[in-house]
């Protein structure tokens, strides 16, 4: 009965004080648990991912093996550059979305030529010639900017992505078919070199993506790079296999990740200057292909390790880096993420063996 | 027997004052109808990670709602390298380039490698194993195509209205999109 | 060279599903570099694409959810079945707890209609439409029986429920103003497209899943633990969808009457619920004018809503930048802006670094949605911090207001109908028969009014 007596009513007054009251150890409480969320957030926030790809030490470069130091720099006139080279006059030719910029050493624009698409090779010929290689064809430009002639595609799946020019031969690095063409200076096809052939010891490209590079070395051979198997190979212009070296590795004598290098140039005293994408590093191999030393180093590039290969929004190529080497022998270096073209010259000093 | 006490009714106004209530409740959730009708759809939308903002930041293994996270890693081979050496596969040093434990990246070893022929390995992906964590996809994007990404596989996900992933995801990359179309692949063009 | 040309055409028929699921918008112009030929003729397997829940089984969802909600007003209200209510409310655990985890469920709904409301871009799920609408319009009619049988956050509550305490009426009073302070932050939010928080913060749908974050979890188990000595301690000072529910109810056609005949005062049925929901039968003082002290201070009540709602909106106001931290844009934007941000260190990159990463990259967007957020943050804010000040307002109104009850009834507003009071109704046991009319107690005397203690006036 005492229930009755009591109903089960609340005085305002007891209600508002214990209101009050409850409501501000309530609210007390609420504002810790809030505090401690976002504290916790913030410790997660900051945590490392768990999962994390670390490649280690092998982004940071030994300082002693640098033997270049960045002397000059420009950014690219245009965007979504790809490759750069040197024609006979000097100057420094930059295929750049759809066109061919031709700049002088300090990266002002002399002149430009349009393109029906981004090339993705470039040559120059002593003559003056300029040969261009959009995916499926080679565009010939004499040394006024004017298109003097437009070759076939080759057969097959093509998607071209160098070039090199001698007096005689041009050599299209084809990474659809897997082979360098050889032409003559007309666009007659002579040849195929590096196609699988067990009978002449060649292995043949193994190219996840497309990057296959041809250079003509002064001692009168190819150098191709074969990413997939983590190589430079030398071939003659007849498709002979004469040498290979490289070795996979993330350290710095050998080629990191799944498939590199990816661009080469060579050096006027013929050692070879390879270009790799994951751990964007440039590096100098002597004329036996052992390492010799570091042109410029991951740290030198931070945003093209960052963006990594596979997310290029173009075709998967954006993320790399190209080399050219000049008459004096610096070597110009393109960082397709940025589009800054980094001029880098010997270290004073630094005496280089070979 | 006591007989029942008469009612009186008192509360008569109550009940109209109810009963108007109710009627205004009633056109009230009407009125709601009315506005919701355009909007509301059966054709609702699922969560989806747009491959092209994930980071690979490693949450999608810590945050989701389940146990083992709906995110998965989806593979689209027609752009795959089928390398021998798969960064997305192997640790960045391998000892060596076979399926021993110590050389797989794979926290739950859920890349599955065949040899297909010389050089070319298949990699594929064992759902029930794959928690998501991206270090796959990281390997694959830094050096490789990117033909792994991530996706929210959509016979796990329990279609939260709040993605947990999504709340914290740095990249913004969760976005709702169609039932109907409920993947975003990665594709051959693009 | 005809399996070439068929795998060709195959892979193009795929890309082609691939373009169509990648979206538009975005323009297909150039291709990725395709594997090898391979000349051991692999084929490229596709990329497997499971489908998610089919759209069937919603419309099977919502079915459910009608029958239920038929079945349970049939079971307290013609079978007047405690037995009945509890299979159902079991079937609904298993159903819509274990089955469907905790997912689609009522408690949440108010959210997505709320951002439907507000943003003419979101689809609104129809399953979602039908679980915030249906029980709203059963509990118009026939009170809260959505809580008693069908949903299943109350259902696990109910059953774990082994040795109830009275919780004290001032206690009992002062937290129930927690679910419509609840609701509405949790529609504030949701209508500005921030957070679900009514969803993220459900202790019972980790349970269901038997996964979830160990914070949640724990809550849970809390929750249940509590819930074995405080009946439905979730329902009755947290569940947002129960806050609208009260307010239906409050003017519903039917209700839970406990006898079947006529009460006997004999205060049985009080001590059966466990939910303190039952209203003892009390008299109005014959002198109205006794009241006149009451009356007066109801007047004051009704002058200080007006102030009580602006004091609210002007504190949500204020409190609107803090509030607005909470959104991972905002968050985001603010920790860029932040002068003292320490620069992104080199490798191995934390999720924070990553996001300012991102924010590095475009922060003018950023920018503009971060102050985009905030602005409708303020005026929700607003919104809200009125509403909570016009639910202290009308609570501090309803505890100055006494009405006369001549029979032990049911809080329409608490009173869960879960049917455990009918057995205790030495009316309904006659009803029965299991128990002759003989046996019926005498009907007590109606307890004299309670007068405000004159005393107490002084401050």
């Amino acid at each position: 009965m005492s229930e009755l007596s009591q109903p089960t009513r609340v005085t305002r007054r007891r209600f508002l004080w214990q209101g009050i009251a409850g409501a501000s150890v309530l609210g007390v409480m609420g504002g810790l648990a809030v505090r401690a969320v976002r504290s916790r957030q913030g410790a997660e926030d900051r945590a490392p991912n768990p999962f994390a790809y670390e490649m280690g030490h092998f982004e940071q470069t030994d300082a002693s093996l640098i033997a270049y130091e960045r002397v000059a720099g420009f950014r690219c006139p245009r965007p979504d550059p790809r490759r750069l080279t040197f024609d006979a006059r000097g100057r420094l030719c930059l295929a750049a979305g759809n066109y061919v910029s031709l700049l002088d050493t300090a990266g002002a624009t002399l002149s430009e030529i349009a393109l029906p698409g981004p090339a993705r090779a470039l040559a120059a010929a002593s003559d003056g010639t300029l040969y261009v290689g959009l995916r499926q064809q080679i565009l010939a430009f004499d040394a006024q900017g004017q298109r003097r002639a437009t070759w076939d595609p080759p057969p097959g799946k093509p998607w071209l992505t160098g070039l090199a020019v001698s007096e005689t031969d041009l050599f299209a690095a084809d990474a659809g078919n897997r082979v360098i063409h050889r032409y003559d200076r007309s666009g007659k096809p002579l040849g195929r070199i590096g196609e699988r052939n067990a009978d002449r010891n060649v292995a043949g490209f193994v190219l996840p993506s497309p990057f296959l590079d041809v250079e003509l070395h002064p001692d009168g051979l190819l150098r191709v790079n074969n990413p997939g198997r983590h190589r430079v190979e030398a071939y003659t212009v007849d498709g002979h296999f004469e040498l290979a070296w490289g070795k996979a590795t993330a350290a710095i004598e050998g080629f990191c990740g799944c498939c590199n290098p990816i661009n080469l140039a060579v050096l006027p005293d013929g050692r070879c200057v390879t270009c790799e994408k994951g751990l964007p590093r440039v590096k100098v191999y002597d004329l036996h292909g052992e390492f010799e030393s570091v042109v410029a180093g991951v740290e030198a590039f931070p945003e093209n390790a960052k963006a990594g290969a596979g997310d290029g929004m173009t075709d998967g190529v954006k993320a790399g880096l190209d080399a050219a080497v000049d008459a004096t022998g610096r070597i110009y270096v393109l960082d397709m993420v940025t589009g800054d073209v980094h001029v880098m010259a010997n270290k004073p000093g630094q005496a280089l063996a070979g | 027997m006591n007989p029942p006490p008469q009612k009186t009714s008192p509360l008569s106004r109550r009940q109209f004052f109810r009963a108007g209530a109710r009627v205004a409740g009633m056109t009230g959730m009407g009125l709601l109808c009315g506005i919701l009708a355009p909007r509301a759809s059966a054709r609702t939308t699922v969560w989806q990670i747009d491959p092209a903002k994930c980071l690979r930041c490693g949450r999608c293994a810590t945050e989701c709602v389940l146990t083992q996270s709906a995110v998965k890693c989806f593979h689209t081979h027609a752009f795959c390298g089928y390398c021998q050496l798969c960064t997305g596969y192997f640790v960045p040093e391998p000892n060596g380039l076979n399926t021993a434990a110590e050389n797989q990246l794979c926290p739950t070893a859920a890349i599955r490698r065949t040899y297909i022929e010389d050089p070319y390995y298949e990699y594929a992906i064992d759902e029930t194993l794959c928690i998501g964590c991206a270090k796959c996809v990281e390997g694959c994007n830094r050096f490789g195509n990117g033909s792994l990404y991530l996706q929210v596989s959509q016979d796990h996900c329990l279609n939260c209205n709040e993605c947990a992933i999504g709340r914290v995801c740095p990249g913004d990359a969760f976005r709702r999109i169609p039932i109907d179309h409920p993947y975003l692949l990665k594709t051959t063009s693009h | 060279m005809m399996n070439q040309v068929k795998r060709r055409k195959e892979l193009r028929g795929a890309a082609w599903l691939w373009a169509l699921g990648w979206g538009l918008g975005r323009s297909v112009a150039e291709q990725r570099f395709p594997p090898p030929d391979f000349e051991s003729g692999y084929q490229l397997p596709l990329t497997q694409t499971p489908a998610p829940r089919s759209l069937l089984l919603q419309y099977v969802d919502v079915g459910i959810l009608a029958v239920a909600l038929a079945l349970a007003c049939y079971l307290v209200y013609r079978r007047r079945s405690r037995t009945g209510v509890l299979a159902l409310s079991l079937f609904s655990l298993v159903y819509f707890g274990f089955y469907r985890e905790g997912c689609i469920c009522a408690i949440g709904a108010p959210q997505n209609v709320a951002l439907a409301l507000f943003d003419s871009t979101y689809a609104l799920p129809l399953t979602a439409a039908a679980f915030f609408l249906l029980p709203l319009a059963v509990a118009l009619f026939a009170g809260r029986t959505f809580c008693a049988a069908v949903c299943p956050q109350g259902a696990l509550q109910d059953l774990v429920l082994l040795r109830p305490v009275k919780v004290p009426a001032w206690l009992e009073q002062g937290l129930s103003v927690i679910p419509f302070i609840f609701l509405g932050a949790g529609l504030a939010l949701a209508a500005t497209g921030s957070a679900f928080v009514i969803c993220r913060y459900d202790p019972f749908v980790p349970l269901f899943r038997l996964s979830g974050s160990f914070m949640l979890l724990l809550a849970g188990g809390l929750f249940l633990l509590l819930g074995m000595f405080v009946g439905r301690p979730y329902c009755r000072f947290l569940c947002p969808y129960g806050a609208l529910l009260r307010l239906a109810s409050i003017v519903s056609k039917w209700r839970v009457r406990i006898t079947p005949d006529y009460c006997t005062r004999c205060q049985l049925c009080e001590t059966s619920c466990p939910f303190g929901a039952i209203r003892t039968p009390v008299a109005l003082p014959a002198n109205p004018l006794a009241l006149a002290p009451e009356r007066k201070r109801l007047g004051w009540l009704v002058l200080l809503l007006p102030a009580l709602v602006a004091a609210g909106a002007l504190l949500g106001s204020r409190l609107t930048p803090v509030a607005a931290k909470l959104h991972p844009t905002v968050a985001l934007a603010e920790s860029y802006l932040d002068p003292h941000r320490a620069p992104t260190p080199p490798g191995v990159q934390t999720p924070e670094s990553l996001a300012l990463g991102r924010a590095e990259q475009n922060p003018t967007e950023l920018i503009a949605s971060a102050l985009d957020v905030r602005r409708r943050l303020g005026t929700a804010m607003v919104w809200f911090g009125g509403w909570v000040g016009l639910v202290i307002g009308v609570k501090l109104i309803r505890l100055s207001i006494r009405s006369g009850r001549t029979d032990f009834e049911p809080d329409r507003a608490a009173c869960f109908a879960c049917a455990r009071c009918y057995l205790h109704c030495p009316n309904e046991r006659v009803r029965l028969g299991l128990m002759p009319a003989s046996e019926l107690p005498a009907i007590q005397p109606l307890p004299a009014p309670t007068l405000p203690q004159t005393g107490s006036h002084t401050t």
